[in-house]
């Protein structure tokens, strides 16, 4: 399968855990790739956010403490360095300061903008996966390549039970040529 | 309940043991808040509802119900700015407005799940002008979730004024309403950190 199929695959088999719920923006609503890769999860599953992402991480962070599987969902890789106090000071060291005693799990979906066949600009594509990689002591970043690595990526997130949570790293461009 | 004198004598104990190198983390202690802290106790539900609280963060702990044992512990263990007890439904942020989306979450979560407990989420001031409050608040108000947000006005983050660095002229008011809960205390018996004593280890 495709690289954007396998996407849909995965999103669809999350959506059929009954924990789970998918929140961000063009959840909902149409206008990015990503809106197209979530047609097959049931739209009482879909949340769309307000564009505030350090409101969107940390209410999932809520979310998950209380016994939900939130899918938080950023499309830009950009944007989700607004997010970063959530993500770092917070959910990367709660099973830090609470010994494991809370076990919040996060799925944080996000995608490197494409550069192809026009580019954005500086603020709307980058990698920054070794740079967060260098600041997460606890949360597992997976950079998906391959289409065949994407659906067990996204399994091992949702079913994981040490108490961690997993960045899933998407590529636009993929989309287009794998 | 926790009397006011508890409260006040746990802090002390506390201080005697910062004062004696026992704790290796910096403590915030709390001083000159118990009444309007227990006035706020009365409206929880002590086994179902959650408290969410910052870095200073002993007396929610306290009425909340965790025995004074157990909390003494967390804090010798260095915990006392991150408490994080799940049993007791209880998270601590010591990042400024950290908290606040947090706890959001958590109650939007009790909403989905239709229960009917609440999350009592406790900011200062300077906490209460950050951009991701706002947020918080806002989305709680508008889409009627379960919380309501206590902020506590000491006018200062650490020694910084709150209001003369924001450009507030007018002064902090008391105020309750179905989200916000304000009220103001003065600590006069100890400093933003610490008992007041150097420790030497």
């Amino acid at each position: 399968m495709k690289y954007h199929d396998e996407l849909i695959r995965s999103m669809k088999m999350l959506s059929e855990h009954d924990k789970t719920i998918f929140i961000g923006q063009a959840v909902e609503y149409g206008g990015t790739g990503t809106y197209d890769s979530l047609i097959n999860v049931p739209s009482e599953k879909k949340v769309e956010f307000p564009v505030a992402e350090a409101l969107q991480m940390g209410m999932s962070i809520g979310l998950a403490m209380n016994g939900f599987i939130p899918v938080s969902i950023f499309v830009r890789y950009n944007f989700l360095l607004l997010a970063i106090d959530q993500l770092v000071n917070h959910l990367d060291k709660i099973p830090l300061a609470s010994n494991g005693e809370y076990k919040p799990n996060v799925i944080i979906r996000v995608s490197i903008g494409s550069e192809h066949p026009i580019h954005p600009q500086e603020q709307h594509v980058g990698n920054f996966s070794s740079g967060l990689k260098q600041m997460l002591k606890t949360i597992d970043l997976i950079e998906l390549i391959e289409p065949d690595e994407i659906y067990p990526a996204y399994e091992f997130a949702l079913n994981r039970k040490d108490g961690k949570s997993t960045i899933l790293v998407e590529s636009a461009d993929f989309c287009k040529v794998k | 309940m926790v009397t006011k004198q508890e409260l006040i004598d746990f802090e002390t104990d506390i201080a005697n043991e910062f004062d004696s190198a026992h704790i290796r983390a910096p403590i915030h202690l709390y001083n000159g808040v118990e009444e309007q802290m227990i006035k706020v106790f009365e409206k929880v539900d002590i086994k179902n509802d959650w408290v969410c609280a910052t870095w200073r963060n002993h007396y929610q702990c306290l009425l909340k119900g965790v025995p004074k044992e157990l909390l003494k512990q967390k804090i010798l263990n260095g915990k006392s700015m991150v408490m994080s007890l799940p049993e007791y439904k209880i998270y601590c942020s010591s990042i400024v407005g950290g908290i606040a989306p947090i706890a959001a979450g958590i109650a939007w979560a009790i909403k989905l799940k239709k229960e009917k407990s609440h999350v009592w989420c406790w900011v200062g001031d300077m906490a209460s002008e950050t951009g991701v409050f706002y947020e918080a608040l806002k989305y709680s108000k508008n889409f009627d979730l379960p919380i309501t947000y206590i902020v506590e006005i000491n006018e200062v983050s650490v020694l910084t004024p709150t209001r003369k660095v924001w450009g507030i002229e007018s002064e902090y008011s008391e105020f309750e309403n179905k989200y916000i809960i304000q009220y103001k205390y003065i600590n006069k018996k100890y400093p933003h950190a610490g008992a007041g004593k150097r420790v030497q280890f």
